[in-house]
């Protein structure tokens, strides 16, 4: 069965046309990624449609003048509107984090946006003398995530992220690299996001260097 | 970038001691940034695109994907950001993006933007010349591999060849076709993943 999705997904590639969803396994994955690869060297197909573009020049333009109730954009496969709406919301508040951060000499507390449902959390990373570093979100799905990102942590290298539930242990840890003190991480997670307390970002030396609690 | 200021546009200084003083006066004038939204979508949409259809290879999730992305990205954009700082939010709202499309539609990660590898992607100033590297990765992947591999790979995502056009150029049948298909692909994933491609 697999096999046929697989080829599936190959043949629609192929052709340029949408593949369907199938559970793909990590050696699906290998071929999957070297047929698009492949696909997308094929000359000429990898310049945008005009139409396209100004389909969705449009529709920004609406967005923009409408603003907080601008109708959804068409979308062929809706679950990738919807999936993204977490992903969306952890980075309009990266770009708070950063933008703010170049601005003002100590980062203000910067302010999220209201989570629309109660399946957000989310909190700031400060620093122990209470600086802000980042923002971490979690968001209630199927699987859970977790992302975060930090903006201003003065050093390049490789940090760990450690999610802790109420009782102090840690669930979940990731490691992410820092470039130019900046960086962003996200992981599923498979516990259910009201029992997460915070998190905690650790450096090299194992010092935490900045920690959240998640509201 | 810095412009000087003469004194003379300066009004005078009501200290007669600094009046005479011939100080350059330095003051921030960052002209490295956007004028609105529509400049950050006309500089960034050709390239975005290019980038999410070499990471999906398909026209209709590229578009989507894109979309997603402008659609996520601008309504908060500070135009205050320099431009490397929009670009970088772009990218990294991309990588989100396309995360989550593998991620709900086939389980994992396929394939993904490196938001410090592909920056360039993003910088390189608009032109209209293709700015994709994908012809030169993917040729060097089919150099590597074997003649009959190398051929159905050529005339399956090149060429656009259906499976039963290839296996008659190839000569054999559409079973065999399926078969050499995935064991090329597989051992093209093994030379881009040796080569770091």
């Amino acid at each position: 069965m697999t096999q046929r999705r697989l080829f599936a997904f190959l043949d629609a590639i192929a052709a340029g046309r949408r593949p369907r969803d199938f559970d793909a396994s990590a050696e699906d994955a290998e071929v999957m990624r070297a047929a698009v690869e492949l696909r997308a060297a094929r000359p000429g197909d990898d310049a945008p449609d005009p139409a396209f573009v100004a389909g969705l020049f449009d529709h920004l333009s609406q967005q923009a003048s409408a603003a907080p109730t601008a109708s959804p954009i068409p979308m062929r496969r809706r679950r990738v509107a919807l999936g993204s709406v977490a992903a969306g919301l952890v980075l309009i508040s990266a770009t708070a984090a950063v933008t703010e951060a170049t601005n003002h000499s100590t980062p203000a507390r910067l302010t999220l946006p209201a989570p629309q449902r109660s399946s957000l959390r989310t909190g700031t990373f400060e620093t122990t003398d209470g600086r802000v570093m980042g923002q971490i979100v979690a968001y209630r799905g199927s699987p859970s995530w977790v992302f975060m990102n930090v903006g201003d942590m003065g050093y390049t290298g490789a940090i760990v992220c450690r999610l802790q539930v109420a009782d102090g242990s840690t669930v979940a840890t990731g490691t992410f690299d820092l470039h130019g003190g900046q960086g962003a991480w996200s992981k599923t997670i498979h516990v259910d996001i009201a029992r997460l307390r915070g998190a905690q970002l650790v450096n090299a030396s194992g010092s935490v260097v900045a920690s959240a609690t998640l509201t | 970038m810095l412009s000087t200021v003469q004194p003379s546009d300066i009004e005078p200084s009501a200290d007669p001691a600094t009046k005479d003083r011939r100080i350059r006066y330095l003051r921030v004038v960052d002209a490295d940034v956007y004028a609105d939204w529509e400049s950050v979508y006309r500089d960034n949409i050709d390239r975005l695109y290019r980038l999410m259809y070499a990471r999906v290879g398909n026209r209709p999730d590229a578009e989507d994907l894109t979309s997603e992305v402008f659609r996520t990205a601008l309504p908060p954009l500070r135009m205050a950001s320099s431009k490397g700082e929009v670009r970088a939010y772009l990218l990294a709202t991309a990588n989100t993006v396309l995360a989550a499309h593998w991620r709900q539609h086939f389980g994992m990660p396929v394939t993904s933007i490196d938001e410090v590898a592909d920056a360039g992607s993003l910088a390189e100033p608009s032109t209209d010349a293709p700015v994709s590297a994908a012809p030169q990765r993917a040729g060097k992947i089919l150099e590597a591999l074997p003649d009959r591999y190398r051929r159905i790979l050529e005339l399956r995502f090149l060429e656009a060849c259906s499976i039963k056009e290839a296996a008659e150029v190839l000569g054999v049948s559409v079973s065999n076709a399926k078969v050499l298909q995935h064991r090329a692909l597989r051992m093209a994933a093994n030379v881009s993943s040796e080569v770091g491609l």
